[in-house]
């Protein structure tokens, strides 16, 4: 699904590299934590794969496809297929939360109906049904997140990426989201979860990829957060 | 995209319209001003080839005669006007004719007022000269015989208006082409404001999949909607000062000014002025969007 090759990423203005050398893979179904302590590069990570930005070097595929590739024509339905909740949320404010959630199939053509059954269930989901109606401005960061998941779940994408998705939750919240990206990951979908909530990783046993610095560090099945060189 | 995406848009569109009213109606005035210029330009072209037309099948010179001339004189003054060495012919309209003629001019607005009864319009002598040109003099010449009410004279009239609409015209067309430029400066830049203030979301509708063009339909709709609204306001207006000129020109026997009936004329210019009222506003919203859709 997703396979990185000897992939590295500057930004533009920056002297040090985001990422260095990077390679792994991922197939489908995979539920795999992306580790590291703050700048260790696994924002840049997830948003090499949707696109969001292009490697400086390295081969970046997803779907079998090369991302730098990739006409612009084509990236709507990249970003269709992988859903994705931002760090910064990236919800519209001064919208409710079902608009927020609506949009993402709105933008897919789908009909009406499909919004009006769909929205709500998925808002059950994330358990932020009573708070539909009320504009995204007026939520606490931790619901800001819930509906940013809520969003990325709707289109019932084949892989699911989360940036820190329990980073505003209380450690019960953070639990059931967790659980809940589980049960997505045991429907099929693969998920990518870029954190650095040890509690978490610890707890759930799956497959870790640990960077620091920028470089890749460690890819172990069953891993723990804290990886032993 | 058009299920529930066309709701979106439209909502999307008349919020975006709304938030820069102001800006809105500006560059919406703007496109009203040149297209109304363009529509009084064209109105005034097709009615002088129409009028100039119509001109040269008619007489160059009309004599009215009084209404309390004696037979006599009214005999004399045909014998004075066709013995004319310049004079080539003479042609007698009685009133009655000219009430029949103003009828068919007028359509059916005098339907029903019996002529025969109270007739104000004076019989009156048709000349043709020979030379063109010396219509100006004899028409002076003709004013002084006696049982002479007016003389009247539409060639030279219509000429110098040609003169002077020929030099408008180039004003005009410069005035114009700049008002079109400043129109479409002007839309792009209110779309642009709109733009601005949803950037952030435009971003975010990229990062959930949305096609560029899912994106580009609220802008494109609110500029073709201002080019729309300032081409139909302009046809509006000169319809109704069209219908208005129409009847000042009755009103005050020029009927030799033949204009051409407002329906079809302003149908013509619908024709012209929609298409390019839209145009200008399609062409100004996508000066506008382009740069935010490539992430
Ligand atoms: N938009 C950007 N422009 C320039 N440099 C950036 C940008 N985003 C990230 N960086 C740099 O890239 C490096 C990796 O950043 P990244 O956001 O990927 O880290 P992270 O692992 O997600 O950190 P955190 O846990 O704090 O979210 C950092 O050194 C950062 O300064
Ligand atoms: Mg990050």
């Amino acid at each position: 699904m997703v396979e990185a090759d000897n992939v590295s990423m500057k930004y533009n203005r920056c002297k040090q590299y985001a990422l260095e050398d990077v390679s792994f893979s991922i197939s489908r179904g995979e539920f795999v934590f992306i580790v590291g302590s703050s700048g260790a590069g696994k924002s840049t990570l997830l948003k090499l794969i949707i696109r969001e930005i292009k490697p400086t070097a390295g081969l970046m595929k997803v779907f079998g496809k090369d991302i730098s590739r990739l006409p612009r024509r084509r990236l709507p339905s990249l970003r269709r297929s992988i859903g994705m909740v931002f760090q910064d949320f990236r919800l519209i404010d001064d919208r409710t939360v079902s608009e927020n959630v609506a949009f993402a199939l709105m933008v897919t053509g789908a009909s009406r109906r499909d919004i009006r059954k769909k929205v709500p269930h998925v808002l059950g989901l994330v358990g932020l049904q009573e708070k539909a109606k009320e504009r995204v401005c007026d939520l606490s960061g931790g619901e800001q997140q819930r509906v940013g998941l809520a969003r990325a779940l709707v289109n019932r994408p084949s892989i699911i990426m989360a940036d820190e998705p329990t980073g505003n939750l209380d450690p019960g919240t953070a639990l059931d989201i967790m659980n809940l990206l589980r049960s997505i990951n045991l429907s099929g979908t693969t998920v990518l979860v870029a954190t650095h909530n040890r509690e978490i990783v610890d707890r759930f046993k799956k497959r870790v990829i640990y960077l620091d610095q920028g470089k890749l560090i460690g890819d172990e099945q069953k891993g723990i957060y804290t990886h032993v060189r | 995209m058009f299920v529930s995406g066309l709701g979106y848009i439209i909502g999307e569109t008349f919020k975006g319209l709304y938030r820069n009213r102001w800006m809105c109606i500006t560059s919406t005035g703007v496109v009203v001003v040149t297209l109304l210029m363009l529509g009084l330009f064209m109105l005034v072209n097709l009615n002088i080839d129409h009028i100039t037309e119509t001109v040269k099948e008619q007489v160059e010179i009309v004599v009215y005669i009084e209404d309390q001339a004696a037979q006599e004189a009214v005999n004399d003054l045909y014998k004075q006007l066709s013995e004319h060495r310049q004079v080539e012919e003479v042609t007698y309209v009685s009133s009655e004719e000219h009430m029949r003629r103003l009828q068919m001019q007028l359509g059916g607005m005098l339907e029903g007022y019996d002529s025969a009864l109270d007739n104000p319009l004076l019989a009156s002598y048709e000349i043709k000269t020979v030379v063109p040109e010396s219509v100006v003099e004899l028409a002076e010449e003709f004013e002084t015989y006696p049982a002479v009410s007016t003389v009247f004279y539409g060639q030279g009239y219509v000429e110098n208006l040609f003169a002077v609409t020929g030099v408008l015209q180039y004003v005009g067309m410069a005035l114009m082409l700049g008002l079109a430029v400043t129109a479409i400066f002007l839309i792009s830049h209110t779309i642009k404001l709109t733009v601005m203030m949803r950037r952030k979301e435009i971003v975010i509708m990229k990062y959930v999949g949305a096609s560029n063009w899912f994106i580009r339909w609220p802008f494109l709709m609110e500029g073709l909607l201002m080019g729309l609204v300032g081409a139909v306001v302009p046809l509006v207006i000169l319809y109704y000062l069209y219908q208005y000129s129409i009847e000042w020109v009755a009103g005050n026997n020029l009927y030799f000014l033949s204009l051409l009936p407002a329906e079809p004329v302003i149908r013509e210019l619908a024709k012209y002025l929609i298409p390019l009222g839209t145009g200008l506003g399609i062409i100004g919203s996508t000066f506008s969007i382009g740069r935010f859709l490539r992430v």
